[in-house]
């Protein structure tokens, strides 16, 4: 869960106000880049700055401040407060500014509002809902708008809003916990809703996760006492265990031979299933995968001797796939000994047979792989090894998924498959939000340092790899050792 | 000496006997009641899910014979869980074995939990001879069993800390996967095995 910690800035200061009242200000800090810093120590990702002034004043009034705060902290910062023009907008997104936050602007000057989604994406351009006695409000919550809540989401939504601050302005500063309806009817309305507003406690937080939010801002809170860290901790606190991180060699294969393609394609010979399979699970790997390249096309029998003499062999978890079509299919293959079954493209055609497999074996057994690739602002998913798209959203695939029974989710990124380039830590992070089942990143490791980013950056459980390890460019005691090295805990 | 592998249609039963046979030990899948009570030791695995995997004991009139082993016997995951008196999933009455209930982790936790985990050893068993204290076993499970603490062996933090094995007399139970666990895991079996 995203905790952002607010900076509300007046006159170059960090104040905070009362129920947006601007006659009942309080001075924290004199400097507001202090507060950003101490923010970053107690382990902030993500920071809120309002241009409090700027709001009030209708034009960004602190931008030099925040800009240099951007410069100096490096976190991504969301910035509000006074934006009102094309050219305010650009002056913050092209300056370090990772998102802006407009408001007054949408209903002020539609057009203007209009062409910032259009060019900035809809993933730099938050809208600030704040509700004032039902009533949508502007100008720094000093009016209420003509628009009614109704009309103000219609009009946000067609002009292509994806991130929803939301704010009911009478709890703002009081302490008293948000308005929780308010935030889970932005949420049902499919927006990514951040809130914001009288978040007072770690029990608003829990109780803000339990519904499924996964971004809060806590302004006033922080600065009478409560503990950011401690925040951090608590609310992420529930997605950590004492499982260690997972290192999963992958090994294609194709007429019993293992083989691993470079974008699926171009495929090169790397050895005896069994054997190799065999030499992982004794220099530590955790689990494996087996998949079936070519069981799409031809015959599935010498895979499923393969698996029978796997089973034999090997003393650690295997999951198998490729092209596993039916419960049939299943039952066949975990009968002889598999582990798990990981379903790719039938679970994209026909959702329901997750839900089958997972009621019929457990969702222990069911891994659903998740072929992604990014599309403008979102990733949709593929089918068929990556060949076929199917204009699915990945990010809402994934959730489905896990909804219907799946076990675990495999994320493969198309963009980053072959290319050893790292972990596609924004497809992970994406995914890891979305969900509460384990997460296996897979797709673009080059090196053990892939892996050390993966699990400190994303909340992953496991880490896969193909190639890497077939031609020794990693081994696996090795990335054991560094992972360990960077506290990362591994067997 | 033969050790009795039950399958009752729910689970993995080919990799255990591959684990007890690579041991050294004999040993016969089954579902015949006699063959059961007859054999040396007796292995319950089990995967999927409680209400199923009863009425496929109940079919097959292995639920009564259960309670009446007298030789080692381990019950490993699904096959541990349904010991106790109930169980959370599809509200199922189980085989009131070792008491207690079976519960699902938190909605706040990941879940299933999947992975390699450490197990604590509260006090000493036979069957974890020889394995060091903390050591890491492969779990795949959604549920934990709740029982008394008498029958405690180790536990295992998830961020719940929940019985991973226990031990009633012969009766042995264990969450983790011991045929999964690499070599740690043999060991554990191979300590079972070694009662039969």
């Amino acid at each position: 869960m995203l905790i952002l910690p607010a900076i509300d800035i007046f006159g170059g200061k960090c104040v905070r106000l009362k129920q947006g009242d601007f006659n009942q200000s309080k001075t924290y800090n004199e400097d507001p880049l202090i507060v950003a810093q101490e923010f970053k120590k107690k382990g902030a990702e993500f920071i809120h700055i309002v241009d409090l002034e700027g709001a009030k004043e209708k034009r960004p009034m602190n931008k030099e401040i925040i800009l240099n705060i951007a410069k100096t902290i490096n976190l991504p910062i969301q910035v509000g407060g006074g934006i009102r023009s094309y050219e305010d907008a650009k002056a913050y997104l092209d300056n370090g500014i990772t998102r802006i936050i407009v408001s007054s602007m949408a209903t002020r000057s539609p057009n203007e509002f209009k062409r910032i989604i259009k060019e900035f994406g809809s993933s730099r351009i938050v809208f600030s809902l704040d509700i004032r006695d039902g009533k949508f409000a502007i100008s720094g919550w000093t009016e209420s708008s003509e628009k009614s809540v109704t009309e103000i989401i219609e009009f946000i939504k067609n002009a292509g809003i994806k991130i929803v601050v939301v704010t009911d302005t009478a709890k703002d500063g009081m302490l008293a916990g948000p308005n929780f309806e308010i935030a889970q009817k932005i949420m049902d309305e499919g927006f990514e809703t951040i809130v914001a507003g009288g978040v007072s406690s770690i029990k608003d937080v829990l109780r803000l996760k339990k519904m499924g939010l996964r971004n809060v801002i806590i302004g006033k809170a922080l600065y009478e006492g409560l503990d950011l860290k401690e925040v951090i901790y608590k609310a992420n606190d529930m997605n950590k265990n004492n499982l260690v991180k997972r290192i999963i060699p992958c090994l294609d294969v194709k007429d019993g031979r293992v083989v691993k393609g470079i974008y699926f394609k171009n495929l090169k010979d790397a050895g005896d299933p069994v054997e190799l399979g065999k030499f992982y699970s004794d220099s530590g790997a955790d689990e494996l995968i087996f998949l079936d390249i070519t069981a799409t096309k031809e015959d599935r029998k010498t895979f499923q001797d393969l698996v029978g003499r796997i089973a034999k062999e090997i003393n650690i978890p295997f999951t198998v796939g490729g092209g596993i079509k039916s419960i049939t299919d299943m039952k066949e293959l975990l009968a002889i000994g598999a582990d798990k079954v990981s379903i790719g493209s039938a679970a994209v055609k026909n959702p329901n047979l997750v839900k089958e497999a997972s009621q019929y074996f457990g969702a222990q057994c069911i891994v659903v792989s998740v072929d992604a690739k990014k599309k403008n602002d979102s990733w949709e998913i593929y089918i068929k090894g990556g060949s076929e798209a199917t204009g699915i959203d990945a990010i809402s695939f994934a959730k489905e998924m896990g909804e219907l029974g799946a076990g675990e989710l495999l994320v493969n990124s198309l963009d980053r498959d072959g290319t050893k380039a790292g972990f596609d830590l924004e497809l992970l992070n994406a995914i890891c939000n979305a969900v509460n089942i384990p997460v296996i990143a897979s797709s673009g490791a080059g090196s053990a340092e892939d892996f050390v980013e993966v699990f400190q950056k994303t909340n992953v459980d496991a880490g896969l790899a193909a190639s890497i390890f077939h031609n020794g460019t990693v081994a696996i005691s090795d990335l054991k050792k560094v992972l360990k090295e960077n506290n990362i805990p591994v067997r | 000496m033969k050790i009795a592998i039950i399958d009752y249609k729910a689970g993995n039963t080919a990799s255990i006997k591959n684990a007890v046979e690579n041991l050294g030990f004999s040993c016969i899948i089954t579902n015949n009641p006699e063959e059961i009570l007859k054999a040396d030791g007796v292995i319950f695995p089990g995967q999927g899910r409680a209400g199923q995997a009863m009425k496929n004991l109940k079919e097959m009139g292995i639920d009564k014979i259960l309670s009446r082993i007298t030789k080692p016997f381990l019950g490993i995951c699904l096959g541990m869980q349904l010991l106790a008196d109930s169980s959370e999933e599809d509200n199922t009455k189980c085989l009131s074995i070792v008491g207690g209930k079976c519960i699902k982790f938190p909605a706040e936790l990941k879940t299933p939990q999947i992975g390699w985990n450490k197990v604590n050893f509260i006090q000493p068993s036979p069957i974890t001879e020889e394995i060091k204290n903390g050591s890491y076993f492969y779990f795949a499970n959604s549920y934990y069993i709740e029982v008394e603490n008498k029958y405690i062996v180790g536990k295992t933090d998830y961020g719940i800390n929940f019985s991973s094995i226990i031990q009633k007399d012969n009766y042995f139970a264990i969450q983790f996967h011991p045929e999964k666990s690499g070599t740690v895991g043999s060991q554990l079996l191979n300590n079972f095995c070694k009662l039969c």
